[in-house]
């Protein structure tokens, strides 16, 4: 018995050596209200005139949004045979359901210096990004922090792993309002449905608890006539 | 009308049909809280049919185009949304539905005899329904659909001389592709439904030969007053009426999901299956639903791909020859000796465990849980003709007790 004990263990032993695990950057909450309609127009604005150059939302019907903007299909660079880095930018109409809205949100702030790079940045959530820094013009630069903060019980913010070295075009509240608007803008992208989904909602649970109540009392008075012991 | 009903009920059994199967049909009266998921799995049964009806029409079964179709019938069809949610957040609740019953089945002994073959047929059922649930999920073509076909088509290589040709059989090409996705397409949308509606009318039929079992695993029938069994009582109305009530509060937790979470949390429906389906971009962790985990545990928990793909096989075999291993004199849990409830308790503890490690990327410790549990899981079923003959039951009340 002690025999196959001992054997026992030894073929579990590699079982119990635990893998290493990288450092992770936690992801920001993105601060985005769906019932916000005004924002969610202001991220389309923004949207149309700073990221529909090359990224598509195809499963939106965004030709009257991109021609009120000024882009075209005609004029979007999608259709060229080569991009830069040989990745073509992604179609964002599912973006905030595949990757959710809070990686939007953290990805769109953290992007650093990076001499490496062709593009010349990187991206903290994304490392490696084909996607330039476009939004640098607004954020501004930002470098890698020298010093990390210690984060013993819980993951790096990216506002942890970055320092502003030069204000862009917007103040960082500004920067961040505007970057709400925009996650906000393709939340709504992603689903459209959502704001009718959740007041259709409402109405379904409201019939389904005054059909709980006549369906209780219709038990009710159909079993008074059954003994129980 | 009374001439026109004589006519029709001098041609058709109508009234000895609902006679035989409602109104004359008995039932143990002390049915408890598991006994509703029977009725629970016919009404989801239904909706999935004809919510399934509807998105066939704007559905578009090629490689190009089945994605888009989806996103169409999502923003473009009037309540093509709520059409689609109810079908995704169905599926997901058939399995819950599904899963509790047959539990129900496993703790009350309802698979003993003369239960054996309806125990069977259940299972006949459930084995349809993995099949018809991974069909459809290849249905919107998003890289988890793709990915999870891949992976799940590639069981049958390891079959030894003729396994990759019946992988090639089953894809219709060498790889997955528009070809699998149309054939699926086809099997998802005709065959497996009529199937499963066929082996559910034969699941019901053995149902009413034998009777329903009961939470305390009596007979009802051997108590009988002018042929009535005197702890029965008609199914209609008194358990139509309480099917209403326990539908109505299922109804309500299934549309809390269906409305305000119908991803639950990326369970039901995967952030990795936004993303088109890409042959050349492998995502980084491919996982089945939720609702297949387990055995996928049980086959990554075994190194070898080819005794993996049978042992996951074997653990389904295992419940359908249940009612042969159980040797208990007693039915219910409520009457089994220790032995029987402790295996109950762990083996649940395995299942469950094994549903979640399926759906977490492997790691040495999991990989650890996942053979434990596996060994728990074969345990509770090779080891049942030992514990449950020889522990001492507890005696069986003559009658109901409540």
């Amino acid at each position: 018995m002690k025999r196959y004990l001992l054997i026992l263990l030894f073929l579990l032993l590699p079982c119990a050596v635990f893998a290493e695990e990288e450092v992770k950057i936690a992801l920001t909450p993105a601060p985005i209200d769906a019932s916000d309609i005004a924002s969610i127009k202001r991220g389309a604005q923004f949207f149309a005139a700073n990221c529909m150059s090359c990224h598509t939302l195809v499963y939106m019907r965004y030709n009257k949004l991109a021609q009120e903007a000024g882009v075209t299909y005609e004029k979007m660079p999608v259709n060229i045979k080569s991009w830069p880095y040989g990745v073509s930018p992604p179609d964002l109409s599912l973006e905030a359901d595949a990757k959710g809205v809070d990686w939007i949100y953290t990805y769109l702030h953290s992007f650093y210096q990076d001499a490496s790079r062709p593009s010349g940045v990187n991206n903290l959530v994304f490392p490696n990004t084909a996607m330039p820094g476009i939004i640098t013009t607004f954020q501004g630069t930002q470098v890698k922090a020298e010093k990390l903060p210690t984060a013993l019980f819980h993951k790096q913010q990216w506002f942890d792993l970055v320092v502003l070295e030069k204000q862009g075009t917007m103040t960082p509240d500004k920067f961040d309002q505007t970057v709400t608007d925009v996650v906000n803008f393709l939340a709504y992208a992603a689903h459209p449905y959502e704001s009718s989904q959740k007041s259709l909602g409402w109405w379904v649970l409201g019939f389904l608890v005054i059909l709980f109540v006549l369906a209780f009392y219709l038990k009710k008075e159909y079993w008074k006539d059954v003994k129980r012991k | 009308m009374q001439r026109l009903l004589a006519w029709f009920y001098a041609r058709y059994p109508w009234q000895e049909f609902m006679n035989n199967h409602l109104s004359g049909y008995y039932a143990p009266r002390n049915f408890n809280f598991w006994y509703y998921f029977g009725s629970f799995s016919l009404l989801v049964l239904v909706s999935q049919i004809f919510t399934g009806i509807w998105l066939t029409m704007e559905y578009i079964p090629v490689s190009d185009g089945a994605f888009a179709s989806v996103q169409h019938i999502m923003r473009d069809v009037r309540f093509g949304w709520l059409i689609r949610f109810m079908h995704t957040t169905g599926a997901s609740a058939f399995f819950v539905v599904v899963y509790l019953h047959m539990y129900r089945g496993l703790i009350y002994g309802s698979y003993q005899k003369p239960r054996e073959l309806l125990w069977l047929v259940g299972m006949l059922i459930y084995l349809v329904l993995l099949l018809e649930a991974f069909t459809g999920y290849v249905l919107p073509w998003g890289q988890m659909s793709f990915w999870a076909a891949e992976v799940i088509t590639s069981f049958a290589s390891a079959i030894p001389y003729i396994g990759k040709g019946i992988m090639v059989w089953l894809r219709g090409d060498y790889s997955v592709s528009g070809v699998t996705l149309h054939r699926f397409f086809a099997l998802h949308v005709i065959f497996f439904p009529l199937l499963i509606v066929g082996i559910v009318f034969v699941h019901l039929v053995s149902l009413h030969k034998v009777g329903s079992n009961n939470p305390d695993g009596i007979e009802i029938k051997d108590h009988k007053k002018d042929g009535i069994p005197v702890d029965g009582i008609p199914f209609h109305p008194y358990y139509t009426v309480k099917d209403i009530l326990g539908i109505v509060v299922f109804l309500f937790v299934f549309c809390t999901i269906l409305f305000f979470a119908p991803k639950f949390g990326g369970l039901f429906l995967e952030p990795e299956n936004y993303i088109p389906a890409n042959p050349l971009q492998t995502p980084e962790h491919i996982t089945p639903a939720w609702y297949m985990t387990p055995f996928y545990a049980i086959l990554r928990a075994i190194p070898n791909k080819l005794l993996g793909v049978i042992a996951m096989a074997a653990a389904i075999a295992m419940m359908f020859i249940l009612p042969w291993l159980d040797r208990s004199k007693v039915r219910s849990i409520r009457y089994k000796g220790t032995r029987s409830k402790i295996a109950i308790t762990a083996f649940t503890i395995c299942f469950i465990g094994l549903g979640y490690l399926g759906h977490e990327p492997v790691s040495p410790l999991y990989t650890f849980l996942a053979r434990l549990f596996t060994a728990g899981y074969f345990a509770f079923f090779i080891f049942m003709p030992f514990y449950t003959a020889t522990e001492k039951t507890h005696p069986v009340p003559e009658r109901l007790t409540e």
